[in-house]
């Protein structure tokens, strides 16, 4: 991407990746080595806090949460074969979805992490339809794979988190109040290193307090970043079980692109109709116009005037010519021939055809789907009339290759560059049209043509839409 | 051609292929072409400032390409009283029909483009519309005819009367309906005076009045 045309490129239909990048920048924090003025400050930030605190709330529900579902659930395994087994099972589940909803909302207010409502819970009639939908929520289910999970995971919170907090405390206040005299109470971790530990072997007194003063400041800078990598992992399980549905989130995916689809082919075809309507069908009724006064002239039994009659029928067998290529042009338009025999050759046609030289690197060894191969087609056609229109190109290339599950599309240009969508947009609609096609099988397009050139246009395309 | 003062027409369509050979044939008929335009707005200040006695019009022009044409023709009618109107459009809609007669048939035309082909059935057409008669495509008729929840009654119609039913409705006279039927004017105004009676409709002898009895018949 060169300057100036970033955010034309983003504009055009570049995929939604913040939950990857939140996913990477979370990672980061946690992975990548802290600056001293960021571990310095860490202890007293505001995220801190609240992490505590949703380590603390969250583990306390969680025992109620697991107590309830698990309860439920027992009996409901003890009893499966009877109904009160089944609707045991099925409380458990729906209580599952009331505890995932506290979860999402204590990340919400504590943690400021928005985890996307699922579907409601939608019952068929009667019980055993309440029944039937309860033991397939798969909501529900993923919910109470949560609360379970949330059992570890609050054990960890209270021994490597809380503790952790607690132990700083402790070591801190502790040679305070005991007047330097007796052992800090520790707990959790520190339990293991303090009470067999070599800090307690004998040694007393001023050392020893100093000792324990030192590993409270030590773990004050600790322990909010073991909290911290805990709620992350707690956050991905939040996230990958709390949230929608994948399933149902693909379903609803799958009919947004679907409309878009429907959308994007009604828009082809009312500009096909247009097409038709306004050139072809016109270019007809004139000819059958001139025709018509032809043989009326003919019928009229009047002197004829060849020189008129040759005139009309000269007019008429142009307009019949003009429709002729009117009617190929749209047909090209609706379906290129070309790519009958494949995107490679279709594109070497085209390259043949541009009125700027133009090579075709062509590196795609299996086809993409007859779709992608046309948007691919059309993309191209479209993207060398307006070089050879706008750019005041000497040269002009096309590359097509594979990247990953993607083909990649390159046509680049050595013109006079700046090239927007909004230009190129406004001397043809084609283009608009062309990003629509690409959007609708979740393509993107991105232009880069600084003033001077050169200009260059990337087309991602799925291989198989 | 006639000695009378030509006929002063004014044309309104968008496609430029059309309107010249619209204005071509309509001067070689001896037509006089008062203006030819591309947008309903220039037809409207054109037949304020010619006054011609028939504006042609096509349905879908500017800016939408939806029926601005035919809501310019209904504008014009009601502006200029004695102006005959002809909308023409590649589609015939049976809704723009009935919003074009919603008021009376006298000087209406509503044709597909079609038609222009047949040339003297063209320019009769605009002479009849330009003298405050009626032309209805045969495939408005057809569409009315096959909507018409009178079909029952219809049913009781002879096949010759059922096609001097169809005639009558495109807005034509008797002297032609016996043109294109071939027999005499006797015998089409026998029919006439048969399909009045069997369809219980006030006899008229005026065309525009019977088109519309007749429309109001299968419309109702």
């Amino acid at each position: 991407m060169t300057a100036g045309s970033p955010a034309v490129g983003r504009a055009l239909g570049a995929p939604d990746g913040s939950s990857r990048r939140r996913l990477h920048s979370m990672l980061d924090t946690v992975v990548r080595a802290p600056s001293t003025h960021t571990i310095a400050r860490t202890p007293f930030t505001r995220r801190s806090l609240t992490e505590l605190g949703f380590v603390v709330v969250s583990s306390f529900f969680a025992g109620i949460g697991m107590a309830f579902v698990a309860g439920l659930m027992a009996l409901g395994v003890a009893l499966a074969v009877t109904f009160i087994g089944l609707s045991a099972l099925a409380l458990g589940i729906r209580g599952a979805r009331g505890f995932a909803r506290l979860h999402r909302n204590l990340a919400r207010g504590l943690l400021d992490e928005i985890i996307p409502e699922p579907d409601a819970f939608v019952a068929r009639g009667g019980f055993l339809g309440w029944l039937q939908s309860a033991l397939r929520d798969r909501v529900g289910w993923r919910a109470a794979a949560y609360i379970a999970l949330k059992v570890p995971m609050s054990v960890a919170y209270v021994f490597f988190g809380f503790s952790l907090w607690w132990d700083a405390f402790a070591c801190l206040v502790n040679p305070w109040v005991h007047d330097f005299n007796g052992t800090p109470a520790v707990f959790g971790v520190m339990r293991t290193v303090f009470t067999p530990g070599y800090l307690s072997l004998g040694s007393s007194g001023f050392p020893l307090y100093l000792g324990v003063e030192l590993t409270g400041v030590a773990l004050v800078f600790l322990a909010p970043w073991v909290v911290h990598l805990l709620v992350s992992v707690d956050k991905m399980l939040m996230r990958s079980l709390l949230g929608p549905d994948p399933v149902s989130l693909r379903v609803r995916t799958l009919e947004h692109q679907r409309t878009h689809t429907l959308d994007a082919s009604a828009a082809t075809l009312r500009r096909i109709e247009r097409d038709l309507h306004d050139g072809t069908q016109a270019q007809l009724v004139a000819l059958a116009m001139r025709l018509g006064l032809v043989k009326a002239k003919l019928d009229s039994g009047e002197a004829l005037e060849v020189e008129e009659l040759r005139t009309l029928v000269d007019e008429a067998h142009r307009g019949a010519k003009e429709a002729i290529v009117e009617l190929r042009d749209l047909a090209r338009g609706i379906h290129p021939p070309a790519l009958d025999t494949g995107l490679e050759a279709a594109l070497a046609t085209l390259a043949a055809r541009s009125t700027v030289p133009t090579d075709l690197s062509f590196t795609l060894f299996d086809r993409p789907t007859p779709a992608i191969e046309a948007i691919a087609y059309f993309c191209v056609a479209e993207l060398l009339a307006n070089v050879a229109q706008h750019a005041s190109a000497s040269r002009a290339s096309i590359r097509c290759a594979r990247n990953g599950d993607w083909l990649r599309l390159v046509v680049r240009d050595d013109g006079v560059g700046g090239a927007q969508l909004t230009r190129l947009g406004s001397t043809s609609s084609g283009l608009a049209g062309l990003v629509d096609r690409v959007r609708s099988v979740d393509g993107h397009l991105d232009i880069a043509s600084p003033p001077h050139g050169p200009t260059v246009v990337t087309v991602d395309l799925p291989m198989h839409a | 051609m006639s000695t009378v003062a030509p006929i002063r027409v004014a044309i309104a369509e968008d496609s430029a292929v059309l309107r010249d050979g619209l204005v071509q044939l309509l001067v070689d008929r001896g037509f006089e072409v008062t203006d030819a335009v591309a947008d309903p707005e220039s037809l409207t200040s054109a037949v304020a400032r010619f006054c011609p006695d028939v504006a042609v019009v096509d349905i879908r022009m500017p800016p939408t390409f939806t029926d601005e044409g035919l809501r310019a023709a209904i504008r014009l009618r009601e502006d200029h009283e004695g102006l005959g109107v002809l909308v023409f459009s590649q589609y015939i809609e049976t809704r723009y029909a009935a919003q074009l007669l919603a008021h009376d048939a006298t000087g209406v035309g509503y044709l597909l483009k079609d038609r222009v082909a047949d040339v003297a059935d063209f320019v009769d057409a605009i002479r009849r519309v330009a003298c405050g008669g009626t032309a209805l495509d045969p495939e408005v008729v057809r569409q009315l005819l096959g909507a018409s929840k009178k079909g029952d009654s219809l049913s009781g119609l002879t096949p010759r009367e059922r096609e001097v039913l169809a005639l009558m409705a495109e807005g034509r006279s008797n002297t032609a309906i016996a043109q294109a039927l071939v027999v005499s004017d006797g015998a089409v105004e026998k029919h006439v005076a048969n399909i009045f009676a069997k369809l219980d409709l006030p006899v008229s002898q005026s065309s525009h009045r019977r088109v519309l009895a007749v429309l109001r018949y299968l419309e109702s």
